[in-house]
């Protein structure tokens, strides 16, 4: 009964199920296997650019440049692989990079003393500009090689019956728990969030921890950067535009405060979910595209606003 | 408990509302083919035209329509044809972002057996029944050889590029660059104006201010060209100009004299030719693998 | 006859579960100045702040000219004529002092324009009146602090309530400022003005006021008229109790010199040397001003600074609480809220931030039964009253708060333990554990300082009593020498109050 209680208070996963309740009763054919596969797949993108967005919007910053780091990460994990570069080390590279790139954002931030939203606004542009200079405006196609082919599967590949992307939504997500709720790092980052001056007076350097955050948030949108770049077999110099906003409206969902603080994995992971049943099941209803926004848009306000004024009325 | 029945009741209500908004399709009778059609963007009135001569052509023949729109993003494309491919359609039409990311989409098609046309750009990958467009490549050379014409093959012209990366900025500007190849016409500014009208004003202000000597100025698409125009009205100088895309105001241009000509592709032709084709495919017809719609060049 | 003006009856305000007030009956009178006192956190602010809105009652009415009134922001407490003058300047530096006068409230012509040179030549009348020689166009950012509570005194005045509430008006003014303002002060009563005056300044209560109040710890104490009462009346109503039975001190050992600190400076103090032995309680008295928080912070690392710093002999820099806490030394903030702790984490969290170490694996990850262990310790031996250590430590009293923030730093196992303000804003219970755990530190011999506004609290615990008066050290006191007289006396600089008593 307890854990039934404690479900219950969960709004995010509540918001989840009923969503599910009534596609499902409107179209069947949204719980059928394949569907929900699709589903897990289509999201696994977005959930792995949320859990980095979900570190930094926990300690109160944001990282505008998940979209751009995204599409430059693919860009030249694309260009590698074309030139017949071994998968493993293509990976490597685009993770390290989008790594290193985070790095610099939490140093602007940190050292620079820029706003985060400032600091990764100005990254998201010069990013873009930077794929456009490397890309020349053309996509960037994997080509047909032996490691476009190794690496296509990242993308589309299954083990067993289900896809690769969701395995390795999985592991990001397990990962990124086991760092919240187990380690040192993982409270600082809450407590840096909840009161920074508190955490700075409790002898813990929060520059520190603001790197490695933002170095993680550059390392996930790499990561959805190689993902994208598999499944599609080609970087497009445009990819991930605007997709921070969606990384930020599931973390936003799953119940984390833009204040910093407070928030959990498990409620970005159904947040993301959410957003891609959202997508899916507007699709399966057969909504007219104009209007699909719209209800997205209603979805999101009015969970988030049920959220709050339960907070409100403790 | 109480927030929770709310909870429940708000999304209900949302959820419902908006299956509502979708047509009543799904009352038509259960034999009605369904075509699902993802189409690159809805927010451009080339592709909002496509859409409605497909509309228009489904109508007439007795067909279900289902139009995703891809928001220009090769993923969301992706997620719309396999949702396209859960829902069960029979066949999909798709008007891809981007010739080479489309690629996975078809084959995921190709693997569900479900048949696929291609509208306005190709697909680089998959098997295609057949692929219905307009060549932006051939608009860029009818654009240049007029160009050519009107100068007597010489002169200087600047060229207006739309939005970096994007197919049409790169077909329309190789097909126009093909065309005056060879000739004495010389390219001596070109820059990006991102398919916008006060870019295009502004871009060409900067380009007026540096270029002593213009004949005529080739934009990638209308909007760019009209406010190139309008900078070249206020410099009183007198250069030829050449858009694409035959949006009425361009078309009122070119009847005022204020533009020398704009290409015209024929949108709604390309929507409503892709379903008659595709009924024809279901009803087990053979289909041409490569269908042109034709393109004018408006002029007074 | 006293005419009341504003009647607030049985208020009590409820913080998460702690009443801040306690059934406190308060009242205003026509033409009068009641002056309401009593301890930091005695309940003087929120009282006032749920007159004016900012603030909702838990419970009880409040009257104004006999009829009830709600007010549920500051706005509608404007609007009924009650206006209040901020301890903290509330005034928007990059306006000049008319906008900022008449701010939300500018005279505006029927199309909606601003007037502004009525603006400027009503905020004129009103600087003129509190003897402000400035121009009404001047920015605020170029005034001094005296001036610029000058000017909210003036915003006050325009508003022309019939209440004015004045919390500490007087303390960034000089005694010439301050003289002008008392003769306003009578001016309003002339008027049938009613006045509030919030202070700690005993003299001016006595020189200005008609009535007083006292709160001690969220209670009323009672109401008396000036002429009734004198100073050492109204202070034992405000503390409430014998200096000797609350204050616990023992006497230990004191040993070697364990830390020392030579000509250090920086920006908030100046040429500061002085040593700490193993055993030694140091009191470190001072007014608002005084640095002695900055002095703290700045051997916490929080602050650079110059000169020396020894531990047992050597020498030693300490650029970071980091640092700071690897020498040993550990700072219980007197602003527990901003910096002492965090409340949306629980009593665990917060009991092992800064010693989180301790308690991890090679590996990185927390051994969390050791966490628990630790935690469960420091509630069971310090009596920390919580539901359990996944409690929120925004849930517990502000005393059960202060002993999280002592157990986070002795989780550090600091030999040096400085608090700052150790008993602000904590009960009468609370303080009495805090003081016995001090004890029980000196026992153990660590080096503690106390920072502290409270003069009998001082007095009470420390072996040894620094002074300090705007950024210096002003004289050291043993605890056998030390009274009230002679603290005050070095606070205020000597020679400035000299003729006052």
């Amino acid at each position: 009964m307890t854990t039934i209680k404690k479900l219950l208070k969960n709004k995010p996963l509540i918001v989840l199920l009923a969503a599910s309740v009534v596609v499902a009763i409107i179209n069947p054919r949204f719980l059928t296997w394949g569907n929900i596969l699709t589903v897990l797949r289509q999201t696994s993108i977005n959930a792995v650019i949320a859990t980095g967005m979900t570190f930094a919007i926990l300690i109160g910053g944001i990282d505008l440049s998940v979209g751009s780091v995204l599409g430059f990460c693919g860009a030249i994990a694309a260009a590698m692989i074309s030139s017949g570069i071994n998968v493993f080390v293509v990976v490597i590279t685009a993770l390290m990079l989008g790594t290193f790139i985070g790095f610099l954002n939490g140093t602007l931030i940190t050292a620079g003393r820029l706003q985060p939203f400032i600091a990764t606004l100005g990254t998201v542009t010069l990013l873009r500009g930077l794929i456009l200079v490397f890309t020349k405006g053309r996509p960037i196609s994997t080509g047909s090689t032996g490691a476009s082919e190794a690496f296509g599967k990242i993308g589309t590949g299954f083990i067993g019956p289900i896809p690769i992307p969701v395995y390795i939504m999985i592991v990001v997500f397990i990962l990124a728990y086991y760092i919240l709720n187990h380690t040192r790092i993982g409270r600082y980052i809450y407590a840096t969030g909840s009161n920074e001056e508190a955490t700075i007076y409790s002898g813990i350097k929060t520059s520190r921890v603001k790197l490695f955050v933002y170095s993680v948030s550059g390392m996930t949108a790499a990561l959805a950067g190689i993902l994208i770049t598999a499944r599609l077999g080609s970087a497009q110099p445009t990819a991930g535009a605007g997709y921070e906003l969606d990384a930020i409206a599931a973390v936003v969902l799953g119940g984390t405060s833009m204040a910093g603080g407070v928030g959990t994995i498990a409620g970005t992971a159904i947040g993301a979910l959410i957003i891609g049943i959202l997508n899916n099941a507007l699709n399966l209803m057969k909504v007219p595209s104009y209007y699909q926004d719209v209800a997205k848009g209603i979805v999101i306000l009015a969970a988030v606003l049920l959220d709050r004024k339960q907070k409100l009325s403790r | 408990m109480k927030r929770f029945l709310s909870l429940v009741v708000v999304t209900l209500m949302i959820l419902s509302m908006f299956a509502g908004c979708s047509t009543n399709e799904n009352v038509t009778n259960e034999e009605a083919k369904t075509i699902g059609l993802a189409i690159s963007t809805l927010n451009n009135p080339f592709f909002v035209d496509l859409e409605a001569g497909a509309k228009a052509k489904a109508q007439e023949l007795g067909v279900t329509l289902v139009t995703l729109d891809s928001q220009d993003d090769s993923a969301t494309e992706m997620s719309n044809v396999e949702d396209l491919i859960n829902q069960g359609v029979d066949i999909i039409m798709i008007n891809p972002t981007d010739s080479d990311a489309v690629k996975s989409a078809v084959e995921a098609a190709n693997k569900a057996n479900i048949p696929v046309i291609t509208l306005d750009r190709g697909a680089n990958g998959g098997e295609v029944v057949s692929h219905i467009a307009s060549d932006n490549v051939a608009g860029g050379k009818l654009a240049g050889e007029y160009v050519i014409e009107l100068l007597g093959g010489k002169g200087k012209v600047v060229e207006l590029e739309g939005i970096p990366g994007a197919s049409a900025a790169r077909d329309r500007g190789q097909g126009f660059n093909e065309a005056i190849s060879g000739t004495d016409i010389e390219v001596v500014a070109k820059q990006t104006a991102n398919f916008d009208r006060a870019e295009g004003l502004t871009v060409m202000e900067n380009i007026l201010q540096a270029q002593p000597e213009i004949d005529a100025v080739f934009a990638h698409n209308d909007e760019m060209a009209l406010g190139a125009i309008e900078a070249i009205k206020a410099s009183k100088r007198d250069i030829l100009v050449v858009g694409f895309d035959a949006t009425d105001d361009a078309k009122a241009a070119v009847e005022s004299g204020e533009m020398a000509a704009t290409v015209e592709q024929l949108p709604k032709e390309i929507g409503s030719m892709g379903v008659e084709a595709a009924v024809k495919i279901l009803n087990g017809e053979k289909v041409e693998s490569m269908m042109p719609v034709d393109l004018q060049l408006v002029k007074k | 006859m006293k005419d009341i003006a504003v009647s607030m009856k049985h208020i009590t305000k409820n913080f998460s579960g702690i009443n801040v007030l306690k059934d406190v009956s308060f009242n205003i009178y026509k033409g009068r100045v009641m002056a309401l006192v009593g301890e930091n956190g005695a309940g003087k602010s929120t009282l006032m702040k749920i007159l004016t809105g900012v603030y909702l009652k838990t419970d009880g009415e409040i009257y104004l000219d006999g009829s009830e009134v709600s007010f549920n922001d500051t706005h509608s407490s404007q609007e009924a004529g009650i206006a209040i003058i901020h301890q903290e300047l509330n005034l928007v530096k990059d306006l000049s002092i008319g906008e900022n006068i008449f701010l939300g409230r500018e005279p505006v012509s029927g199309r909606g324009r601003i007037m502004w040179k009525r603006l400027y030549e009503n905020s004129e009348y009103w600087l003129k009146k509190l003897g402000l020689n400035e121009n009404p166009r001047e920015l605020v950012r170029n005034l001094s602090v005296g001036k610029q509570q000058l000017v909210e005194i003036a915003k006050a005045l325009s508003i022309d309530a019939k209440v004015i509430i004045m919390d500490e008006p007087t303390g960034a003014l000089t005694p010439a400022e301050t003289q002008k303002l008392f003769n306003v002060i009578n001016d309003l009563k002339r008027e049938g003005k009613s006045i509030v005056y919030i202070s700690h300044r005993l003299q001016e209560i006595f020189e200005i006021c008609d009535d007083v109040t006292v709160l001690r710890d969220g209670e009323l104490i009672g109401e008396k008229s000036v002429s009734e009462t004198d100073e050492d009346k109204v202070i034992e109503m405000m503390v409430g109790r014998k200096l000797s039975e609350q204050y616990p001190r023992i006497e230990t050992a004191i040993g070697q010199d364990v830390f020392r600190v030579e000509s250090l400076s920086n920006e908030f103090v100046k040429d500061i040397s002085f040593s700490l032995r193993q055993s030694e309680t140091l009191g470190v008295a001072g007014l608002m001003g005084s640095s002695r928080t900055e002095l703290m912070r700045t051997l916490y690392g929080i602050y650079p600074y110059k000169g020396d710093i020894f531990l047992n002999g050597t020498k030693i820099k300490i650029l970071s609480p980091m640092d700071a806490l690897n020498f040993g030394i550990a700072y219980v903030s007197e602003d527990r809220k901003t910096n002492g702790i965090i409340t949306d984490m629980s009593v665990r969290d917060n009991i092992t931030m800064s010693s989180l170490k301790k308690f991890t694996s090679a590996l990185g990850l927390i051994n969390k039964n050791k966490e628990q262990a630790s935690a469960n310790n420091y509630i069971e031996t310090m009596s920390i009253k919580t539901a359990g250590t996944y409690q929120l430590l925004k849930y517990l009293s502000g005393g059960n708060q202060q002993k999280v923030s002592i157990a986070k730093n002795l989780n550090t196992s600091p030999k040096i333990l400085i608090l700052d303000e150790p008993t602000r804003g904590v009960d009468v219970g609370a303080r009495k554990d805090i003081y016995d755990l001090i004890n029980k530190f000196k026992k153990e011999g660590m080096c503690i300082i106390v920072v502290s506004s409270d003069i009998p609290e001082v007095l009470g615990i420390c072996d040894r009593i620094m002074v300090m008066h705007e950024g210096k050290i002003s004289g050291f006191l043993q605890q056998k020498d030390a009274t009230q007289e002679a603290i005050m006396t070095l606070a205020v600089g000597k020679d400035v109050y000299n003729d006052d008593h």
